[in-house]
């Protein structure tokens, strides 16, 4: 990819819309939910349609948030692209290496007297446990991630 | 690879800023490239070697 890089003002505009698309769209997505479950305990009748109303904005969240990353891995130049590309690789592996730890823990007999909704607050139902495990395993990948870009500028300084 | 980049700059007297903008890149992408972090792809190698008027074998040595 040979695109002309952004300059600076458009980088910085793009970040913070990014930034604000991802931090204001799960809140509007969850406000959403909230209300028409909330509307779902006095009407019941809609509580089976609450996930088919909520669906299309979480799948428009993901294809939004895949656009922006499409447009900025297009324009910024390639030394941060191959930084980003050291990141997810090495970050991610290392960070999917530590989760995995935790996963293959979690098979043991032992992980069943783990309660999570008296240590986190959380459902205590198998797609909650499905969503912690996914969400914690995420978040270590990201922070990996994280680590290894903050390591790739840095090095050599 | 090395490179001197930063000699042939500092001899046009020209900042990172001012060499970025001649690359077409981000200054963070001349600091990398000059402290060795990373090696430039072939379209930039040719383009520095375009802005420097030298042959890419005379800015990028082997290790």
């Amino acid at each position: 990819m040979t695109t002309k890089p952004m300059n600076t003002r458009t980088i910085i505009a793009l970040c913070v819309g990014g930034l604000a698309l991802m931090l204001i769209l799960p809140f509007a997505i969850a406000f959403v939910a909230g209300f028409m479950q909330g509307y779902a305990g006095k009407e019941p009748d809609i509580g089976s349609a609450v996930p088919a109303i909520v669906s299309p904005l979480i799948v428009g969240a993901m294809v939004t948030a895949l656009i922006v990353t499409l447009v900025w891995m297009r324009f910024i130049d390639e030394a941060a692209r191959e930084a980003h590309k050291f990141a997810w690789y090495w970050g991610g592996l290392s960070g999917l290496a530590t989760g995995g730890v935790f996963v293959i823990l979690a098979t043991l007999p032992q992980a069943a007297a783990f309660d999570a909704q008296a240590m986190l607050g959380v459902r205590d139902d198998p797609a909650a446990y499905m969503a912690l495990g996914a969400t914690l395993l995420a978040a270590v990948m990201t922070a990996g991630y994280l680590v290894a870009w903050a390591a790739w500028w840095l090095r050599h300084r | 690879m090395n490179n001197r980049l930063k000699v042939l700059r500092a001899e046009r007297n020209w900042s990172q800023a001012e060499l970025a903008e001649r690359l077409g890149v981000s200054r963070q992408t001349v600091n990398a490239l000059e402290t060795g972090r990373y090696d430039p792809s072939l379209p930039l190698a040719f383009k520095i070697a375009r802005v420097f008027d030298q042959a890419i074998e005379a800015i990028f040595l082997e290790d």
